[in-house]
């Protein structure tokens, strides 16, 4: 149990210090679950609102779809996304691999669906005394939808910090793209897995405290969100 | 347009959502500047009517003129016009201003914007200094209600429907409501269409009131509708089951699913049970509200029996000598025979 006690008094030594390499990990890990949180974002809100919002032929099997890939496993991504960026692949001009916005790129592909049936599903879950209310006031297609996305907006910020959550926490694709490359594009979670199993838990633990803040922070704006959205 | 049109003509209208027509309107029309109450039960066609006549719905089949102008597909026009202030409030995620400011901001009319949502808020009596701020979740069902409205009367429509506006509301704010729908008429000389099953409220602030029953439009005023279906009873009377193991009994009706109508004249009230008297009908009741009658003075009186509630009237002598307020537990008496065959 010492090397526990002591791991943990060593982990607020190195966070109090502002320990370089741990810091590194976590400015790393903030900047690409950060950017591919904006680009999911971009992309996932638009087309989870035509989802949600449109009915149009085939939207019940393509949203099936999403659901499904909402269970993708991170090392699947991680081989598809390097397969075709790594050098032999169609996209491997591109010098993505071993990068922070490699990381981001396939972090997007991960929480893409979640942001897409997250909003798809706030937005069909619209009061559907919305639309006649709208209709009386005057209101009009385009400003119909942009206000229904506006009234869906706690929710669809939900979909965005959920899927945050889940870019932060991941590991399988920060070790596999990245690479864990030391100050470049070492993660959170990919230096606790290299130093557990290097046995220097004192480091792993100091990450794990601040991975842990940051959900903490996370489910608590959601929690703020989910009463909002109420 | 000619303003010599009638505001609404509707011709063999039919409308429905299933296999069935819920509205069946050979012809009906509405006239400019008026106040017209609908009247009828539940499921009657009275909000299916607002729904076509507030340009949400075109109906299955027939006509509709606004106008004087056939309406045709564009109803996104005709509906800055019309308003409908819809029985459950609806009030958007935002604050009580941006609520009452959202038909004039849609609209492109930013001009004086804080003046005239301040003007609407004072109209429905919710001080803007106390409300504008606040969030939609801060207020009362009354006060959704009167947000609701405001956010309607801020439009200054030609046309403002109401459905059952008052029915889930305290009588504070029902009061306030009313008074908001005659300031508006009187100021703009806006047509008023309200649909209610609270008659006596109705005959209080419209000019005229029709009565909907199974879709179809079955008569005007203040008159009682009684609904089959009839049963064959005793000495040649039928008879229809209200609550508690009371009926209403009637002469042979056309047929089982005859509509009676009952002149509230033909009505009487005893605050004691009759014992002989020559009337088939006497039913124990409470009085729910009175009124004045608009056409000739005397009290409207409307009595809460069991299943089913009549209107008659009386005259201010009567009500004074019988002590005839609100609450009060009375009988009403009618004749078999008064019951007409529509």
């Amino acid at each position: 149990m010492d090397y526990i006690t002591g791991g943990f008094i060593h982990a607020i030594q190195l966070l109090l210090a502002g320990d370089p390499q741990t810091f590194s990990a976590i400015a790393t890990t903030l900047k690409a679950s950060t950017l591919s949180i904006i680009i999911s974002l971009l992309i996932g809100i638009p087309l989870g609102f035509i989802l949600g919002y449109l009915n149009f032929p085939g939207n019940r099997q393509l949203r099936a779809v999403v659901d499904t890939l909402l269970a993708l496993p991170t090392v699947v991504v991680g081989l598809l996304v390097y397969a075709l960026i790594s050098r032999r692949g169609p996209l491997g001009e591109l010098g993505l691999l071993f990068t922070i916005p490699g990381i981001s790129v396939a972090q997007t592909i991960l929480v893409l669906p979640i942001v897409i049936s997250l909003t798809a599903t706030a937005i069909e879950s619209l009061d559907r005394r919305l639309r006649t209310n709208l209709l009386t006031l005057g209101a009009r297609g385009k400003q119909i939808a942009i206000t229904s996305l506006l009234e869906a907006r706690y929710a669809v910020l939900a979909a965005g910090v959920t899927a945050y959550g889940r870019a932060i926490s991941e590991v399988g694709i920060s070790m596999m793209i990245g690479g864990n490359i030391k100050w470049h594009t070492r993660t959170i979670t990919t230096a606790i897995a290299l130093e557990t199993g290097k046995g220097q838990f004192a480091m792993g633990i100091a990450l794990g405290i601040v991975l842990l803040a940051i959900a903490f922070t996370i489910n608590g704006i959601l929690s703020t969100l989910k009463r909002k959205t109420a | 347009m000619s303003s010599k049109s009638p505001l609404y003509a509707l011709s063999n209208v039919r409308h429905g959502y299933g296999r069935e027509f819920n509205l069946i309107i050979p012809e009906f029309y509405v006239e400019q500047k008026t106040s017209l109450g609908l009247v009828g039960p539940n499921g009657c066609g009275k909000s299916t009517l607002l729904r076509i006549l507030s340009f949400l719905e075109m109906p299955n089949t027939g006509e509709i003129s606004f106008l004087g102008t056939k309406v045709g597909a564009d109803l996104a026009e005709l509906r800055n016009q019309v308003t409908l202030v819809l029985q459950e409030p609806y009030l958007l995620k935002r604050s009580v201003f941006e609520n009452v400011a959202y038909g004039l901001r849609i609209r492109g009319e930013r001009h004086h914007l804080k003046d005239r949502v301040h003007e609407a808020l004072d109209w429905v009596g919710l001080p803007p200094k106390t409300f504008a701020g606040r969030h939609w979740w801060e207020l009362s069902g009354g006060e959704a209600q009167r947000v609701s409205v405001a956010s309607r009367l801020i439009l200054r429509p030609k046309v403002l429907l109401l459905d059952e506006p008052t029915a889930s509301v305290d009588t504070h704010s029902a009061a306030l409501i009313q008074k908001a729908i005659i300031d508006i008429r009187n100021r703009f000389d806006t047509t008023i269409i309200i649909a209610s099953h609270d008659r006596t409220w109705l005959n209080s602030i419209t000019d005229s009131i029709i009565r909907i029953h199974n879709g179809r439009i079955v008569g005007a005023g203040i008159e009682n509708i009684i609904p089959g279906p009839w049963e064959a009873d005793t000495d040649n009377l039928w008879s229809k089951r209200i609550g508690d193991g009371n009926k209403i009994y009637a002469l042979q009706p056309p047929e089982l699913n005859a509509v009676a109508v009952l002149h509230p004249w033909d009505v009487m009230i005893a605050t004691e049970e009759p014992s002989s008297i020559s009337a088939q009908n006497i039913l124990r009741g409470e009085i729910k509200q009175l009124n004045v009658a608009r056409e000739n003075g005397r009290i409207q009186i409307e009595v809460q029996t069991p299943g089913i509630a009549l209107t008659c009237t009386v005259t201010d002598r009567a009500a004074q000598t019988l002590s005839l307020l609100p609450g009060k537990k009375v009988f009403v008496v009618f004749k078999a025979s008064s019951l007409i065959w529509q």
